[in-house]
């Protein structure tokens, strides 16, 4: 303790004090140029912005260290100072005849500044030591490799990224998001569950996403970053400013995998989902203010960004003045530092808190008073409403309306969403009418209470396993269904939730090859994905209901195709309808079938049903043309030829249509085998020719 | 007394390996979790089945004999099993830590249900407004 004692008095710790006294207006100064950088650099690419908030952060230690070497004394001394040692470490053992100085200066203390802040290194860099140790340990426990084709589109897509370095894919069971391990030998770590879930497109968002950080060089830049920290971690601007690299790290790497993917609908989806996923895997939502997920995913949805009028450009350049100010003050001679100190640290904590959220700024004054009318919801929410008020100037001013004050109590949005989300698949029309009629929300309740109850098998207990069945089937549609819309209001989540787990899954979901049935014409075909969902029964349908869901698109988004005659029952209008003026006849629950789908064409023939199947030996067949994902003006010419090349039925002559769904046309073909032929004109107008055989049984 | 079978003990890392395949896949025969481990290291047939018959006894793993290959599950989910884990010293004192290490999508604050419902909704917005 003595020799501490003494070493605080040696020249070499007064410079450090005196370093690390300076560098509060240094580190102040420099974050005060951040953000005024940052306010200006606004309209730039994140790229700007992260090299900008990079340098501020690199040039905090520089500035340290010169300071550091100004201070310092020169060699000499400092050498004679070591050699007395022992004596004064005498002297100063004896201290009763020293006076006693009652009010300790700031002067007396700056001394004990060093060793302190050496401490305070010395933990944070063991934390970092920790930290590589876990991260090692994270790649090397808890984890399996995934399924091989997922490795090959890695390494397709690092190709495609100009990447040299090997680069592993890995499922692991102790992350719960998928995150990026190691410099030389990096590793992307999934959480279980993501590679099989996720439809491909967004799983490729995330790839391309971690490529981008190992592309850029990323873990190193943070690895250098967590050392600036340690070195000086007591001043609230080095963690703001390496707060805001990460940020715009992130943001860069978001625009590159926009940049490749083109589609920052998709990657916003694929955020929003993960981040579902992880609140849904832990149960642990920890409620914290702030959203630096949502700003991203405006920021992705909003190319260019609202002008927002705000003080920030103000603030900083009176910050940035009063911090010269001080610094000019505080430089010429040592002492008046002192008073210095507390105000520029108090610039300091101001700078962090005003600067860390900009959002709070930003808002119109007219949120603001809508924000204070909802009872100070957080600046996040502002946000979102903020969007969605000028994503939507045109709504009819009823609507607008709608969310504010309490007058007339019109449907509020929880129960719209419980009757628009949670119930819409099974709640009656009647009762939908009347819950529409219903004025309170006391009677609102009433009405939920009373609609579980209905259904509620066993009354008298206090579960209601109707209940607890169909919001577990809501989250499971949610988790395993979502693609670039929630799982719920996917077909596939429709009919789980209506009529729950089927009691056999055929999947497809890869697609490829498919051996066709030789009733079928034989042969090997290539398929979308598609899988099968096989009921045993299903009440007022029938027995042995066999559902096919389609991906055309393979998006992950699985579209219902089947025998119209059943879609009344399912309550599903989209894919296809029945010619205007056919009776409903009460078919035998029969399924279309198909049994081959073109994925350069995007034609599926479907056979079986029909709006009158059943009668008569003909069958009704469903030409089915999937629009490619540019919806637009197509041409279409098709016709079906029996095998020798007899015209049997055209099916459509240079035919145009508008299409954003399948072009659907019913034909009647007595038993036997076909061609199709088909030539299709896209909006681009690239024409494509395809045949197609096919049989009727 | 209870009719419920003990906790299983805290698997080993070669166990978490077994049992991380199983979560991914689902219920495998020894050969299929024998192939997933091949794709990352070396390892004999017969090691994994060791390990697998070791596992079952522990309670770790559940075994289907009604088939000629028997068919192995984990006998409890992911999130118990990190939850015991999480008990773990070495776990508990680096954990958090490494997560400064990590570079990701998503931050490592997670978000509140609010922000979640928020951000469906904000993605719905969008959908509606732009056609």
């Amino acid at each position: 303790m003595n020799a501490l004692a003494l070493w605080v008095h040696t020249p070499v710790a007064q410079a450090v004090g005196w370093a690390l006294v300076h560098f509060l207006w240094e580190g102040a100064a420099l974050a005060a140029v951040l953000a005024a950088a940052l306010f200006l650099l606004r309209p730039s690419s994140a790229r700007v912005r992260y090299a900008a908030a990079c340098l501020t952060l690199f040039a905090m230690p520089v500035a340290f260290a010169i300071t550091l070497l100004v201070l310092l004394p020169s060699h000499n001394i400092e050498a004679v100072t070591v050699v007395r040692l022992p004596n004064v470490a005498r002297l100063s053992a004896v201290p009763l005849f020293q006076p006693v100085r009652a009010p300790r200066t700031f002067r007396d203390l700056l001394p004990w500044l060093a060793p302190c802040w050496f401490f305070g290194v010395a933990f944070f860099y063991a934390r970092g030591v920790a930290a590589w140790f876990s991260a090692r340990r994270l790649r090397q426990r808890g984890i399996c490799a995934p399924p091989p084709d997922w490795q090959r589109r890695l390494t397709e897509l690092c190709a495609r990224m100009r990447l040299s370095r090997p680069v592993r894919l890995l499922e692991s069971c102790f992350t719960d998001a998928p995150v990026l391990v190691g410099y030389l030998r990096p590793v992307i770590l999934m959480p279980l569950g993501c590679l099989a879930n996720l439809p491909t497109s967004q799983i490729e968002c995330i790839l391309i996403h971690e490529l981008a950080h190992i592309r850029r060089h990323d873990y190193l830049v943070n690895l250098l970053q967590g050392f600036v920290e340690g070195l000086l971690f007591y001043h609230p601007a080095v963690w703001w400013a390496s707060r805001m690299a990460r940020e715009e790290r992130e943001n860069c790497c978001d625009d590159a995998v926009v940049e490749l993917t083109g589609d920052a609908r998709v990657y916003a989806a694929t955020l929003a989902t993960l981040e579902h996923r992880r609140a849904v895997a832990l149960e642990a939502a920890v409620a914290a203010t702030g959203g630096s997920l949502m700003k991203r995913i405006r920021r992705l949805l909003t190319e260019p960004q609202p002008a927002q009028p705000t003080a920030a450009p103000g603030f900083a350049a009176g910050l940035l003045l009063v911090t010269c100010a001080a610094a000019l003050a505080a430089w010429p001679t040592k002492p008046p530092a002192r008073h210095a100190i507390p105000t520029v640290a108090l610039q300091a904590r101001l700078l962090e808190s005003q600067t860390i959220e900009p959002q709070s700024s930003p808002l119109s004054s007219a949120l603001r008073k809508s924000q204070a009318a909802r009872q100070g919801p957080s600046s996040f929410f502002g946000l979102v409403n903020f969007f969605a008020q000028s994503s939507t100037q045109t709504a009819p001013p009823a609507q607008r309306k709608g969310g504010d004050e309490t007058a007339q109590r019109p449907i509020t949005t929880p129960y719209l969403k419980w009757l628009n989300e949670d119930v819409a698949y099974i709640i009656t029309d009647e009762e939908r009418a009347a819950f529409l009629r219903l004025q309170a929300d006391e009677e609102r309740e009433h009405f939920i209470e009373q609609f579980w109850l209905r259904r509620d098998p066993t009354p008298d207990t206090v579960e209601n396993e109707f209940r607890e069945e169909h919001y577990r089937r809501i989250a499971y549609a949610n988790e395993h269904f979502a693609s670039r819309i929630p799982g719920w209001k996917t077909d596939r989540g429709r009919i789980y939730i209506t009529y729950g787990p089927p009691d056999e899954i055929e999947d497809h979901s890869s697609g490829g090859s498919y051996q066709r049935p030789a009733s079928q014409g034989g042969g090997t075909t290539s398929t979308f994905p598609f899988q099968q969902w096989r009921y045993r029964y299903i009440e007022g349908i029938g027995n042995n209901v066999i559902v096919e869901f389609v991906d055309p698109t393979m998006t992950g988004e699985f579209h219902m195709t089947m025998d119209p005659s059943e879609k009344d029952e399912l309550r599903y209008v989209h894919l296809s309808q029945p010619p205007a003026g056919q009776p409903n006849s009460a078919a035998p629950a029969r399924t279309a079938k198909v049994f081959r789908s073109d994925q350069d064409h995007r034609i599926t023939i479907a056979t079986g049903g029909g709006p009158d199947a059943g009668k008569g030996a003909t069958r009704l067949n469903t030409l089915i043309i999937t629009p490619d994902p540019v919806a637009g003006r197509y041409h279409i010419s098709a016709e079906v030829t029996t095998m020798d090349g007899q015209t049997v039925q055209v099916v459509a002559q240079n035919v145009q249509a508008e299409l954003s769904g399948p072009f659907v046309e019913w034909l009647e073909l007595p038993a036997g085998s076909y061609i199709l032929r088909a030539t299709i004109t896209d909006p681009n107008r690239v024409s494509k020719s395809s045949e197609t055989r096919f049989t009727v049984d | 007394m209870s009719s419920k079978p003990p906790d299983p003990p805290r698997p080993t890392d070669a166990e978490l390996e077994i049992l991380t395949i199983l979560w991914s896949r689902g219920a495998s025969t020894v050969r299929a979790v024998h192939e997933a481990i091949v794709r990352r290291k070396p390892t004999q047939y017969t090691t994994v089945l060791k390990v697998l018959q070791i596992m079952a006894e522990k309670g770790l793993v559940r075994r289907d004999e009604k088939q000629r290959a028997h068919i192995y599950s984990a006998s409890r989910p992911a999130e118990w099993t990190q939850r015991q884990l999480a008990g773990d010293l070495l776990q508990r004192a680096f954990g958090g830590s490494a997560k400064s290490l990590l570079l990701g999508a998503l931050a490592s604050r997670r978000a509140s249900r609010q922000e979640l419902a928020e951000l469906r909704q904000f993605l719905e917005e969008y959908e509606k407004g732009t056609p």
